[in-house]
């Protein structure tokens, strides 16, 4: 990918489109799809049938406990395997917003999102998605992000700044509960304590970046 | 990737379609070199004893979190893994190098620093950010991570 490519403001492409109430359900149903909301529902486990992450499935066990990607294993190989294990879900990502943007979700989300998103970031509305998917899959997240990029809806540094975000604390929600249970019975603090420090910081940091590239990085925008 | 020569039809199923083979060419041409290219990287590092030397030098500065010198090779161990930095701590809570005060400061940073090796292919890889901007990237991380953990310490003292 080019360096410096000159790419027009994400606004002006979209200020026109208008957006009716189809647009609206589909950004609901998009948010609520990739949020894990509906991944555990005390009373109505089939709401799962509408999650993000329950629909990534499993893959079959290989004897006792594992995944076909064995145990350690190492290097090359080993990232060869694991990544050829996360395919699944961006495929998965990708049809599904697809769908849901060609009912004009991603619309939506601009326009609901960039009055927040533009003054604390400096990025449009129309990242959101990608930044909710982000907390609870990061390769999901990722792909997005590509996206959006690709489609020229944002520019170089909106997208050093909205991967800033998901850098730090990537896929927070479910890495949380999943790998951190594993200390749950240590801590002394709230739960939630921990994991809203990190939703936080995941702004702070994102400034941080945000004002780096508009100082120190400065040169490297001038044509955008 | 963005094909033209597709039918563009409007049904759901073949949309759904158009955007997983997307999602495939992504998966094959970015995330796989980029998460290959971590995967050895992490590695080489290990191989090369990286996590000693780095918990020699960096051990004493934890002191400022309120965490004892050990807990750095626990912090260091996140930047690779996050899961296997919570199997580590499992193991120095239970041998009683760490304990459930030091566990409590640390867990934000278990996750503000997560995996920052391996996620340079899987995010920002596959992002496309230029390999310009990863150590800004990376130390806005370890900065996310250390405020945090001041904050926890106030919190828990």
């Amino acid at each position: 990918m080019e360096e410096e490519k000159k790419i027009p403001p994400a606004e002006s492409q979209t200020e026109s489109l208008r957006i009716g109430p189809k647009a609206y359900i589909a950004l609901i149903v998009a948010i609520v799809y990739f949020s894990g909301a509906l991944a555990n529902v005390p009373d109505a486990k089939w709401l799962a049938a509408f999650d993000f992450s329950t629909l990534m499935g499993g893959f079959g066990k290989v004897k006792e406990g594992g995944t076909f990607l064995g145990s350690a294993g190492v290097g090359a190989r080993q990232g060869f395997l694991f990544a050829l294990s996360l395919a699944p879900g961006v495929m998965l990502a990708l049809g599904c917003l697809e769908i849901l943007s060609h009912y004009g979700a991603l619309k939506a989300a601009q326009k609901l999102l960039t009055p927040l998103l533009r003054p604390l970031l400096g990025i449009p509305g129309v990242t959101g998605l990608a930044l909710i998917t982000d907390l609870q899959s990061t390769d999901a997240g990722a792909a997005l992000t590509r996206e959006l990029y690709e489609d020229k809806l944002i520019t170089k540094k909106e997208l050093v700044i909205m991967s800033s975000w998901q850098y730090s604390g990537a896929g927070m929600i479910n890495n949380y509960f999943t790998i951190g249970s594993g200390a749950f019975a240590f801590l002394i603090a709230p739960l939630f304590i921990p994991l809203v420090l990190i939703f936080i910081f995941k702004f702070v940091g994102a400034i941080f970046v945000r004002f780096m590239l508009n100082t120190v990085y400065k040169g490297d925008f001038r044509n955008e | 990737m963005n094909e033209t020569t597709q039918a563009t039809t409007n049904n759901p199923c073949d949309i759904f379609v158009r955007g997983a083979k997307k999602g495939f060419n992504l998966a094959v041409g970015n995330l796989l070199p980029n998460i290959l290219m971590a995967y050895v990287l992490t590695d080489i590092l290990n191989r090369i004893g990286f996590l000693k030397l780095a918990s020699d030098v960096f051990g004493p500065l934890m002191v400022i979190f309120g965490l004892p010198g050990e807990a750095v090779i626990v912090l260091l161990t996140t930047w690779f893994s996050s899961s296997a930095a919570i199997g580590l701590t499992a193991s120095m809570v239970a041998a009683g190098s760490l304990t459930p005060h030091d566990v409590t400061i640390m867990m934000p940073a278990y996750f503000l620093l997560n995996a920052q090796i391996q996620y340079m292919g899987r995010l920002l890889g596959v992002a496309g950010v230029p390999a310009r901007y990863w150590p800004l990237l990376m130390l806005t991380s370890l900065l996310n991570s250390c405020c945090a953990m001041l904050i926890m310490h106030w919190f828990v003292v």
